[in-house]
């Protein structure tokens, strides 16, 4: 027994250091101020009321002087105010909900890729050990093209999987914004992996009917963090167009990518790929100051293309066979890890209070000058945030930025349900993962939430996000009828 | 002939697609179904019904107004949607895993009219407008049930049905498929289903001890669930109609001779008594005689096998006896065997495989059976027929219920027998009795 003791009494104490240390560092500025005030408050009333009337009489302002003074003060004023990046908003956002009628259990999709696979029982082996330590649930769905044995691809199907999960997405975003189609300014559409002839943004505007001077544009190829790269394009685009609404559709049309082959390195992406898709309302329009929900903070996108290993780690090529996949190598995680690394350290200084970075500067310097073996310190950035929602490209990914960013089960819980319940949505599961976080209830006025997202050059981007008002539990969305069921434990392994 | 050569040259069902359809709510994990050991007796077989519908029942159906309903159907029999696993002590059971059901759409050159008038010709085709199901090889990834949905020049469509016998009998796989109907017509069944206990030994008699005649143990099957015949077997179905069922009552006896004699009865005498007459060696003597005496209502419950087995043993010249004794004898003398094959799979240590139907000569009394319940757009099929897969060498006779015409329902007959029997039987019940 006392052993103990004196530990948990030296971690007690190193946890209040720790804390003062960081409100010390954190506040310094207003702790500085309030000694300055309290001076001037003192000698004020030392010195009188008389004294200080005197003072100000024999200041001898004249009216050219005030006048000038007013005119720099407004003149400063309106530079400051011109100068300032627009805020952004984030109205709402609707997620894609597939039918039960898409519906894929574990056990027919193991059963459809044996029947598939039938003359390479390797390959059928592999993929069922994919599947089992996958992390999906049984409720993940695949549009019906790709329910038939073998799968029936044709333009038609993706075309049909295409307008469903959009315009499902877009109407639902109406419904819950009152925005109607002809207020539409900016139209960005992002889909990696479908590309028709005319494109997918001409397609909504075709549905909806949207103005003539709409400017639209649609981002093919860009990979899961897609996403992310249209909310900075739309970001931009508002900067210029003042009064403006922007809306992005995110969406990954599975149809034409079901890989027919049997190479390992090819296989994994059919074993998370699912249905999904999501619509973003955003403005600069200061009306919508009071009901939007988030506000767009920061978007920082890195990309590591430069360096060969990078750009060939998701690959989409032909196998021995002839039949087009994506490899996915070996060295995914050590990119993805690294690629993460840069990101971070152009976000730190950008969000982490000043305490973190003071740490960060200190050890760094230190390492430097005097002992490289000292541990490189590991920003805190739970301090930076109060909500995470990673990428959930595969459990594999949430494990490793877990680790790396020493999150809690409870920060990363959005991201593991999300992959549970709608599996791999690409570049909309970051829309699934806030769903998820609002429909608990958790997510507070003045919150900040990074999202992370990685994808095929290989590139990492991050948006930080800062809830704009309390939002309550929604009764419409996507997790709607199972939320009460989630969190799940996910098993390690799931017997098939 | 010209026509049969010509069909052997390509088949009239062609464009085969195959996709699956799971239940839309998840069963929920560690949901083991135990089979009973009557239900791992029949695990050989496979029952087969297709159900023809002319256009008007199926106009402006597409495959999606099929298929979307039958999401919510499954989830009411799970059972049917799971897969067998084996325990540690290698009994079967099935894990209700949601693999679903499979569904094969196809078309067909011919009309529902000229599919229906080929049926007097050899081999009944009726087999290919139903998947040809056998569980196994790969036992733990094979469906249960398959649907097929074939579509005819006429516009008229057919639902075969396939379904493994271990899961339940024929009055089990017609009220799954009924309720299909009435998912699509939107009444929803409220309960969920009651799985139904087997009473210990259903038949009074296990005072005999001994071994059941009515199973036949075979060759070890491995996990390829089917046994191969030792001569060719054929399928053929006729139509008997009311008209053609009074006549041979008034001519086969008296009104006070009967007092519970059904049709079942009448027609299986019959067909018995002509094939001792075909075959040198006047056999058989033992019959198995297959009823639905005691689960009368199957709607809303999980399928079951709850049919009796009993054996009936002539100690007369059954070639040569009254067709009303026969009839008769079927009646009141057979002996319920349910609890003996019960005995005998208990013990069943070592696994051995066995076959019910066509052990001895079977025959299989459907005529209660709801086989016109299923209704698209509130339409009956215009004619139903089902089959046993699997069926062993001594053969197998369905009676079922016949399709609405004028004059009443006849009942439909079908019989699986060795391929050299069914043309001399043909000719003794046109002969004698102006059937088939």
């Amino acid at each position: 027994m006392p052993p103990i003791l004196p530990d948990f009494s030296s971690s007690v104490k190193l946890k209040y250091v720790k804390l003062g240390y960081q409100y010390l560092v954190n506040h310094i500025l207003t702790l500085m101020l309030i000694p300055v005030m309290a001076g001037i408050l003192i000698q004020v009333l030392r010195l009188g009321p008389e004294e200080i009337v005197n003072l100000w009489n024999s200041l001898h302002f004249d009216l050219v002087q005030i006048l000038c003074s007013c005119f720099f003060v407004i003149f400063i004023a309106t530079v400051y105010f011109m100068s300032k990046p627009r805020s952004i908003y984030l109205v709402d956002y609707a997620c894609y909900k597939p039918p039960v009628t898409c519906r894929v259990p574990f056990a027919t999709f193991m059963e459809h890729s044996r029947l598939i696979l039938n003359n390479n029982p390797k390959s059928v082996e592999f993929q069922m050990r994919i599947l089992e330590r996958s992390g999906l649930g049984e409720e993940t769905c695949l549009p019906p093209a790709i329910h038939y044995i073998p799968p029936a691809p044709t333009m038609e199907a993706s075309r049909g999987e295409a307008e469903v999960v959009i315009f499902s997405a877009m109407d639902s975003l109406f419904k819950k914004t009152g925005l109607k189609p002809k207020d539409i300014d900016i139209l960005i559409v992002n889909c990696s992996l479908f590309s028709p002839t005319p494109s997918l943004s001409a397609m909504v505007i075709n549905k909806y009917k949207l103005r003539s001077n709409i400017k639209s544009f649609n981002l093919s190829g860009m990979g899961c963090s897609a996403g992310l790269i249209s909310i900075d394009l739309a970001r931009d685009l508002l900067q210029v167009h003042p009064n403006s609404n922007a809306v992005v559709v995110s969406t990954e049309i599975i149809t034409p990518n079901y890989y027919k082959g049997n190479e390992r390195a090819m296989l994994l992406p059919n074993c998370l790929f699912r249905m999904g898709g999501a619509a973003i309302l955003l403005s600069n329009r200061g009306s919508e100051r009071w009901r939007a929900k988030y506000r767009l903070v920061h978007v920082v996108r890195t990309h590591k293309g430069a360096d060969d290993k990078a750009y060939r780690c998701v690959f989409e090529e032909e196998d021995k066979e002839g039949k087009v996949g994506i490899s996915l190598s070996k060295d995914l995680m050590a990119i993805a890890g690294e690629a993460l690394k840069s990101n971070i350290t152009t976000i730190g200084p950008l969000v982490l209070p000043t305490s973190e970075q003071l740490l960060f500067l200190l050890t760094l310097i230190g390492r430097k000058i005097f002992n490289p073996k000292w541990k490189p310190y590991i920003p805190d950035f739970k301090q930076a945030f109060e909500h995470f929602c990673i990428h959930a490209g595969g459990r594999a990914v949430i494990d490793e930025l877990q680790k790396n960013l020493q999150l809690s089960a409870e920060h990363v819980e959005a991201s593991r349900m999300t992959l549970h319940r709608f599996g791999n949505t690409s570049s909309s599961s970051l829309w699934y993962e806030m769903s998820y976080i609002e429909a608990k209830g958790r997510m507070k006025k003045g919150d900040r939430i990074w999202q992370i997202a990685f994808g095929s050059g290989f590139k990492c981007n991050s948006a930080v996000w800062k809830c704009n008002r309390t939002i309550k539990t929604p009764r419409d969305g996507p997790w709607m009828d199972c939320i009460d069921r989630y969190p799940v434990y996910i098993p390690e392994v799931v017997k098939l | 002939m010209p026509t049969m050569v010509a069909a052997a040259m390509e088949s009239p069902v062609w464009g085969q697609k195959l996709s699956s359809v799971v239940p839309a709510k998840v069963t929920g994990d560690n949901k083991d179904f135990e089979l009973t050991n009557m239900d791992l007796a029949m695990k050989l077989h496979y029952i087969k019904g297709v159900y023809f519908f002319q256009s008007e029942a199926v106009q402006d159906l597409s495959v999606r107004d099929l298929k979307e309903p039958m999401f919510q159907w499954l989830e009411f029999s799970f059972t049917t949607s799971g897969r067998i696993r084996r325990s540690e002590t290698g009994r079967p059971f099935i894990k209700c895993n949601d693999g679903g059901v499979r569904i094969v759409e196809a078309n067909c050159d011919k009309t529902i009219d000229e599919w229906l008038a080929t049926n007097d010709n050899h081999q009944s085709p009726d087999h290919l407008l139903a998947y040809n199901q056998v569980l196994g090889p790969d036992l733990g990834f094979s469906p249960l049930v398959f649907v097929q949905l074939t579509w005819f020049k006429c516009g008229g469509m057919s639902v075969g049905l396939s379904w493994a016998h271990i899961l339940g009998d024929a009055f089990s796989a017609s009220a799954f498929i009924n309720m299909l109907g009435q998912i699509m017509a939107g009444q929803i069944p409220s309960k969920s289903f009651q799985v139904h206990n087997p009473k210990k030994s259903e038949s009074p008699n296990p005072s005999i001890p001994g071994k059941p005649f009515s199973l036949k143990k075979v060759d070890p099957v491995g996990d390829c669930w089917i046994t191969a015949n030792n001569r060719k077997m054929e399928t053929h179905c006729f139509h008997v109609t009311a008209k053609q069922l009074h006549h041979i009552e008034s001519t086969t006896y008296q009104p006070s001779q009967i007092d519970n004699i059904s049709c079942f009865e009448i027609l299986s005498a019959i067909i018995w008594q002509s094939l001792s007459k075909i075959r040198e060696d006047s056999g058989p003597r033992i019959v198995t005689i297959c009823t639905n005496d005691y689960l009368k209502m199957r709607e809303n419950e999980m399928p079951t096998n709850g049919m009796t087995l009993s054996t009936v043993e002539a100690d007369f010249s059954v070639s040569k006896g009254e067709i009303v004794e026969l009839a008769k004898l079927i009646a009141e003398k057979r002996m319920p065997e349910n609890g003996l094959i019960e005995e005998l799979l208990q013990g069943n240590e070592e696994g051995s495989d066995f076959i019910v139907y066509g052990a001895n000569l079977t025959f299989v009394d459907l005529e209660e059976a709801n086989l016109y319940g299923l209704k698209l757009k509130g339409k009956k099929p215009v004619f139903v027929n089902y089959t046993i897969n699997g069926v062993g060498d001594e053969g197998t006779v369905l009676i079922l219920p016949g399709p609405e015409k004028e004059g009443g329902k006849g009942k439909i007959v079908t019989m699986t027998l060795p391929e050299y029997q069914i043309e001399k039987l043909k000719n003794i019940l046109e002969n004698d009795w102006n059937i088939a």
